[in-house]
């Protein structure tokens, strides 16, 4: 039993001192995009229309934005971050522009 | 020598002199004094008259109309700010909820049997914390073909975003073995009726795993990029019958009978956008933990091991994708079921969008071959959809089946389904 323990915890851990240490390490603009979403930037719709006509339609039929509410498109995009390897940068740049074309 | 006379100054000042004792300038001086007194008198009596009004005013209680326009500017601009807070925190707040799903409605009608309509829905609910935490999971809901209804958790994962790049997942969750199960299965998304022959229970592509994955995905340059995945769970089960290996379950179990870890991943790589290559697998150890359909405890454990590529294409309005995975199950002489197996399948599909992208033709071949001959099935898809909204579409497909003559599998089908993801 303590053998099968093993691996889990080594995943688990390893999994988190990974994530922690590319959060520290991570590049400051990736560090400022994805802690202080609020800030303004006037490129984040373009990337945002981009990336979302470049990732959604690998797997289903594109969606128009109008389909759900800002907070709804919050968690609909932080589940397709799971399913689609987005990143939270991409994830960010979509849901805005999601959100500012609702 | 000329000499300049100097005035006689001395007699000047006598004559100021006496002026100023005079008492025509005395009078003079007494009066203006006076006038200034009474002026400074009076003045004081104005301003103590507007300081008593002053005060008389402030005690005096407000007019109707005054208060009126105070309490109006009041309830404005609190009015203000409830709409300003109330706008915000719906969009800001902490913890998010999301319903979300999708259902379908089916006719089937076989070549060799009778036809008939089916229907199920899966409910998917999103509740989130911050960027930090998702909770997801999916129920799916079907009515059997004697009226029960039967459901199932199809995953249910706590997700914890770690950084940019990594998310990890604990629970059960779709097994990332492939694409087709993890991403592609549901109704709304799936161009056809069915599933691929060997992408349903005990097939060929794992369905579910229960334990803790890891990932997420990396943009490389300006256009491609990479996702991964990486996992480790209790692994499937094996359901003998007849001295055989009847087939590989994979629904995800909480249980581990055979006390070994399967683990797996996949990784893919998306050197454009739009093309997306990968390679998945897994490894571990299965038993047989049910025979003939009554619980099996003692058998000793084999090697199971599974193997996928999967890739798309999209190109305008035509969609390409296909699919390969393997599982194996080795012998184990000492088992009630001793002879192990290779159950495999691919698929190959195409559909493109016309007549302004509302219409949708689909074709798709699959081969599943299972060490049960009476399950190994060769099928030619066909179909066209009518897409009533991005994501909702009406199908009608005709499936020709190839299969060993007299079983279900060897039925060709016809198959309309409208199918709804919200």
């Amino acid at each position: 039993m303590k053998k099968q323990l093993l691996p889990v915890i080594a995943f688990a851990l390893a999994s988190v001192a990974l994530g922690t240490g590319i959060a520290l390490s991570q590049s400051p603009a990736v560090a400022a995009e994805t802690a202080t979403p609020t800030q303004t930037d006037p490129m984040q719709f373009a990337r945002g229309a981009k990336a979302w006509a470049n990732n959604c339609s690998r797997c289903h039929n594109m969606r128009d934005p109008k389909e759900l509410r800002d907070d709804q498109w919050r968690a609909a995009m932080m589940h397709m971050r799971v399913r689609a390897g987005l990143t939270a940068a991409e994830t960010e740049d979509i849901l805005k522009f999601l959100q500012g074309s609702n | 020598m000329k000499t300049t006379p100097r005035p006689n100054l001395s007699g000047a000042l006598w004559l100021l002199i006496l002026l100023s004792a005079s008492p025509v300038f005395a009078q003079s001086h007494a009066d203006r004094i006076d006038e200034l007194e009474a002026k400074t008198l009076a003045m004081a009596e104005e301003l103590a008259i507007l300081r008593a009004e002053l005060e008389k005013e402030r005690q005096a209680p407000d007019s109707e109309d005054m208060r009126s326009i105070r309490s109006e500017s009041v309830a404005a601009r609190q009015a203000a700010q409830n709409a300003e807070i109330a706008a915000s925190e719906w969009k800001n707040s902490d913890s998010v909820t999301h319903l979300a799903g999708y259902a379908s409605a089916d006719y089937v009608s076989p070549e060799n049997g009778n036809a008939a309509f089916v229907a199920n829905f899966n409910p998917m609910f999103h509740f989130q914390y911050k960027d930090r935490i998702l909770w997801e999971a999916e129920i799916e809901v079907e009515i059997e073909e004697n009226g029960d209804t039967s459901m199932g958790l199809e995953y249910s994962t706590i997700d914890l975003f770690l950084n940019n790049n990594m998310v990890l997942l604990a629970g059960k969750f779709l097994s990332p073995v492939g694409n087709f199960r993890q991403n592609i299965h549901p109704s709304w998304i799936n161009k056809l009726p069915s599933a691929p022959p060997g992408f349903g229970h005990d097939g060929a592509a794992p369905l579910a795993e229960v334990g803790v994955q890891l990932r997420g995905g990396f943009k490389i340059g300006e256009q491609s990029r990479m996702t991964y995945a990486g996992f480790i769970g209790n692994g499937p089960k094996l359901e003998g019958e007849d001295g055989e290996i009847h087939g590989i379950d994979t629904d995800g179990f909480t249980g581990d009978p055979d006390d070994e870890k399967v683990f797996g991943g996949r990784v893919s790589l998306l050197p454009l956008p739009k093309l997306e290559l990968a390679v998945s697998g897994a490894f571990g150890d299965a038993a047989v933990v049910e025979n003939d359909g009554v619980d099996f405890e003692g058998d000793p454990t084999r090697d199971y091991k599974v193997f996928g590529v999967d890739a798309s294409y999209q190109w305008n309005n035509l969609d390409l994708r296909g699919e390969f995975i393997r599982q194996d199950i080795a012998n184990e002489a000492t088992s009630i079921a001793p002879e192990g197996g290779v159950w495999e399948t691919w698929y190959l599909q195409g559909a493109y969008k016309f007549a302004d992208a509302k219409w949708e033709g689909v074709a798709r071949y699959t081969d599943y071959t299972s060490p049960h001959p009476d399950k190994s099935q060769e099928q030619w898809a066909l179909g066209v959809n009518y897409l009533l909204a991005p994501s909702a579409m009406l199908k009608f497909a005709y499936e020709s089946n190839t299969g060993l003559a007299g079983e279900s599998t060897d039925d060709d089908r016809w198959l309309v389904q409208i199918a709804y993801g919200y």
